[in-house]
């Protein structure tokens, strides 16, 4: 018995390697499977929150629903117009956030061809150049829009990012510019994540995201005005040619912002 | 003479077999990533080409679709079939305090109507009155403001936007 065990041993011990060629039949069958039912471009939905009576302006609804009392409300309102995106609330209006709009382009025949141009608001019919064809690209193939926030003087203003794109900002939500080994910094996230410097390096010195600043400053209302009886609320007005794309990032930034019922409307005049 | 021992060394193994580690290396983390975007449910929602969907971090998934409304730079479809040029939704006045489109209004009325003689059937529980809304994303808000009025005028009063999900 002791001699045999010795004998499969050694036998063993010369074709150490276990038979893969089942798993890998296996994997080369779970594979396709896999694929077959895999997603790669997932659609998904946001869910608007239309305000009865209010907001619609359809008259059965108004004649059904008188409007409530809004005395205890906040009315917290977004407003994006071509060059400016501000916070409004029932008693008044935050100071607005100027922004400076650019274009990124990407050619739909060669992915490798890129352009990020800026976009002039007074001139929106220029179209912008394929570099390499020369012909003008397509709206199609704007892949996306990023709105930097500009200063009075009409520059645009930076900020501190992390590596995963995250704002940095001091204890008040001021965007921060530079740091030093040992500062106390606070990151854009919701809720908000306090972080002590350990390099300085690490964080890079970017445009500032419209969109960014806005998350911080709904955040900060969000802080203050938890008791309101519609602090889940907020309205998302725009003016007639404000692409869509900005509307439902501005919706992301207010649902990342803990404001989940969000309506539309539409700025006059 | 250390090559050719060398190389009689190589030219005599004692198994001949592949190098199958890499192999399996390279499968498991193909599955790994197929299995990350496993989906069991399948999509209920698809969109034409010349529809770009904005990306959102919304991860909401859609349940049921009643009607779908899809919104190209120059046309307006209901459930896939052409309604009105794009254009034309363009020209209604902006002014105009109660901008509905005509074309579109009917349509909807048509699948609302449909949809309440599923509920007398009873192959339908209850009339749900949800419009998915398909927008390209260089569309202007103005278009959007007429369709989505048209929609709650049609008796439509819940609307979805559909997005593509951004990957994180």
């Amino acid at each position: 018995m002791g001699q045999m065990a010795r004998k499969k041993s050694v036998e063993d011990s010369e074709d150490m390697s276990i038979d893969l060629k089942p798993f890998i039949n296996f994997l080369v069958v779970l594979i396709p499977v896999l694929m077959l039912s895999s997603e790669f471009a997932k659609i998904s939905i946001i869910n608007l929150k239309l305000p009865e009576g209010r907001g619609s302006n359809t008259e059965e609804a108004q004649k059904v629903r008188p409007l409530d009392d809004e005395s205890d409300k906040l009315l917290l309102t977004m407003i994006i117009t071509d060059s400016v995106v501000t916070i409004g609330a029932k008693n008044g209006f935050l100071p607005s956030l100027f922004y400076k709009e650019f274009h990124h382009y990407v050619a739909a025949e060669d992915r490798r061809v890129e352009v990020t141009v800026e976009y002039d608001p007074k001139n929106p019919g220029k179209s912008v150049k394929n570099p390499k064809t020369g012909k003008p690209f397509k709206l199609s193939e704007r892949q996306e829009i990023f709105l930097y926030v500009a200063d009075e003087n009409y520059q645009v203003q930076k900020c501190l990012y992390t590596k995963d794109a995250l704002m940095l900002t001091d204890a008040d939500g001021r965007p921060m510019t530079s740091v030093k080994t040992g500062d106390t910094i606070w990151l854009v996230t919701n809720p908000r994540r306090q972080v002590v410097i350990t390099d300085p390096s690490q964080y890079e010195l970017k445009p500032l995201m419209a969109y960014d600043e806005m998350k911080n400053r709904l955040m900060k209302i969000k802080e203050r005005y938890r008791e309101a009886r519609d602090a889940d609320d907020i309205i998302i007005a725009a003016e007639n040619q404000v692409a869509y794309d900005k509307i439902v990032q501005l919706m992301d930034v207010a649902r990342t912002a803990d404001f989940p019922n969000i309506s539309i409307a539409k700025l006059r005049g | 003479m250390a090559v050719s021992r060398g190389r009689n060394k190589f030219s005599t193994p004692k198994s001949a077999g592949l190098i199958i580690t890499s192999l399996i290396d390279f499968f498991s983390i193909v599955v790994v990533y197929l299995m990350k975007s496993y989906s069991s449910e399948g999509s209920i929602l698809t969109n034409a080409d010349n529809l770009v969907l904005p990306n959102s971090f919304s991860t909401m998934k859609p349940k049921e679709i009643h009607v779908q409304i899809a919104a190209t730079t120059d046309m307006v479809l209901v459930d896939n079939n052409p309604v009105v040029p794009t254009e034309d939704v363009r020209k209604i006045p902006q002014e105009n305090p109660n901008p509905v489109v005509p074309q579109l209004e009917q349509a909807l009325q048509k699948t609302k109507k449909q949809e309440e003689d599923m509920v007398k059937l009873g192959a339908m529980n209850e009339m749900e009155g949800t419009a998915t809304i398909q927008i390209d994303k260089n569309v202007e808000f103005d278009v959007l403001y007429k369709i989505m009025h048209t929609c709650a005028m049609a008796g439509y009063l819940k609307m979805n936007f559909a997005v593509m999900e951004r990957e994180l």
